[in-house]
């Protein structure tokens, strides 16, 4: 891991706000290159506006959202998906659209690129789906195949919204190893996750947000709680910030 | 048995206007079929109904300005379009509205006032011309601005084919990868325009739109591919707008309710017995035993 490299995301006294109504104030903190951050909180806490923020959908009322990637190595996979699944169109070719940072509308692929991709889809294990309909998939083979893209896409920034929800226990042991691997390999990661044993296995830090203001703690002041994964968010608020 | 298949399918075309609306027809066959299937997909199968009202008002304009002239009505009409478009675009965009809102509202404004412009300016015969087609009108020229502007479509689509299939399936994806992509979507309101005045002079206005839409949703209970689903629209536009002609012509009656009419028997086929979704399917599905299931 490069725990040295300096960060490509960094947040500066942020202020976000949803119409008139502030959703977070004082927000500070830098993403590291290598390292995956969980952000929890409650519902309504603030964390799919910050993930607007972050990749430019929402213009900040003051502070800043600084990151030196460029917009087309960022990728985000949203909770409930703008993804049509009715689309006429097989797992391979969704995985090939990853390759837009590099081919835009026009440049055709070439044989590599069909290699790169059915690399990619025997990594996460869906090589027998690769001429399947998107139609017919699970949640969780649908999952895999949109890692898949941001694989191809070469993110360096990936957001991911509680991406195992809806996914089964094979998904999400592989997507963990995927997600660690691409964070060793420098991918700024970041996840809302709400199940604490995800976020045991996973996180190097956890971004907390809470009453509008976001807080710093480390993962390990939070694998001791054995408060209930729905609640958790909510309890932690309270009890383990002192202590973080 | 051959004079008649003669009579019925040859002998037709020994008139020039038959012989140019079928060529009208075939090249508008090419184009329409896969922006409707584009359509269909986008979920916005309402949307080309409505560019075919907003088109009038320009169509109107130019006929007021030039008479029964393909070009000067078609450069109004694709005009006239785009600003509605666009219009529709913004005002969604400042005013919270859905965009399919703002579109049914300009859609019945522009139907209104191209009517009521014919009107003022033509008579009845002109009104139904510009509604509902006429093949007898098709001449070299319009001809000519058909075949071009069909052709252009299947150019341009065949451009930003990748673009519109990933904008189709997941809009947030390619709006992350660049705030410039926008271009996609007004790139395809722009050839759903051109398409329809290209297609009003043989099908009318309130017509062209049904050679779009039609083969492409029947073309759903057929296939579950992209490539699939375009190839066959485009087969049935094409039938369709042949034989609505030969029907037209044989039982004289008015070419574009036909063309739509066969267009929408194609439909109706499908959904009775087509491979996928269709009544016949879900019949089938019942009987079938696990292992055929499987396979699928």
């Amino acid at each position: 891991m490069s725990q040295h490299a300096l960060s490509h995301l960094t947040l500066r006294n942020l202020h976000l706000a949803q119409g008139r109504r502030t959703v977070l104030e004082h927000l500070d903190g830098e993403f590291k290159p290598g390292a995956i951050t969980a952000l929890i909180g409650a519902n309504g806490a603030g964390k799919s506006t910050l993930i607007q923020a972050i990749m430019g959908e929402l213009r900040p009322i003051s502070g800043t959202v600084s990151c030196t990637i460029a917009s087309e190595r960022r990728a985000w996979l949203p909770q409930q998906l703008a993804l049509d699944l009715t689309f006429p169109m097989s797992v391979e070719e969704l995985v090939m659209t990853g390759t837009w940072p590099s081919h835009g509308a026009l440049k055709g692929y070439c044989a590599a690129h069909y290699r790169r991709g059915r690399d990619i889809m025997a990594r996460l294990g869906i090589s027998h789906l690769a001429h399947r309909p998107l139609g017919e998939l699970s949640g969780g083979q649908r999952q895999r195949a949109l890692i898949g893209r941001t694989l191809m896409q070469e993110a360096e920034l990936l957001l991911l919204d509680e991406p195992f929800a809806n996914v089964d226990s094979d998904t999400v042991d592989i997507l963990i190893r995927i997600l660690r691997q691409m964070a060793d390999n420098g991918v700024t990661i970041i996840i809302v996750l709400h199940d604490m044993d995800h976020l045991r296995r996973l996180a190097d830090e956890v971004l907390m947000l809470n009453g509008g203001h976001g807080r710093w703690v480390a993962p390990s002041a939070l694998a001791h709680s054995q408060a209930p994964a729905q609640v958790v968010p909510f309890t932690l608020g309270g009890q383990h910030v002192g202590t973080a | 048995m051959l004079e008649l298949l003669n009579a019925w399918f040859i002998a037709p075309f020994d008139y020039g206007f038959m012989r140019r609306a079928v060529v009208g027809g075939l090249a508008l066959s090419l184009a329409a079929p896969p922006l409707g299937v584009f359509l269909v997909l986008r979920g916005m199968s309402l949307i080309g109904d409505a560019m075919a009202h907003a088109i009038l008002p320009g169509v109107a304009i130019g006929f007021l300005l030039a008479g029964f002239s393909l070009p000067i009505m078609s450069i109004g009409g694709v005009m006239f379009g785009l600003l509605v478009a666009l219009l529709a675009g913004a005002v969604s965009k400042m005013g919270g509205q859905r965009e399919d809102a703002a579109m049914a509202s300009f859609f019945i404004i522009s139907l209104a006032a191209g009517v009521m412009l014919i009107s003022l300016g033509g008579s009845s015969v002109d009104l139904t011309h510009v509604l509902f087609g006429s093949i007898l009108a098709v001449n070299s020229t319009a001809l000519v601005l058909i075949a071009g502007i069909s052709t252009l479509i299947v150019v341009i689509l065949a451009v930003v084919f990748r673009a519109l299939v990933v904008e189709c399936l997941d809009p947030l994806f390619l709006r992350g990868q660049s705030r410039r992509n926008g271009w996609v979507h007004s790139v395809f309101l722009g050839l759903l325009v051109l398409n329809l005045t290209a297609g009003f002079q043989t099908l009318g206005t309130l017509m062209a739109v049904g050679l779009m839409m039609l083969p492409a949703t029947a073309a759903r209970f057929w296939s579950k591919r992209l490539e699939g689903l375009i190839g066959i629209a485009v087969v049935l536009a094409m039938v369709a707008s042949t034989g609505g002609l030969l029907l037209s012509f044989h039982l004289d009656i008015p070419s574009g309710p036909s063309i739509i009419l066969l267009a929408g028997a194609g439909y109706f086929f499908s959904a009775l017995f087509g491979r996928y979704h269709s009544l016949a399917a879900k019949l089938r599905r019942k009987t079938a035993p696990l292992s055929a299931e499987a396979s699928t």
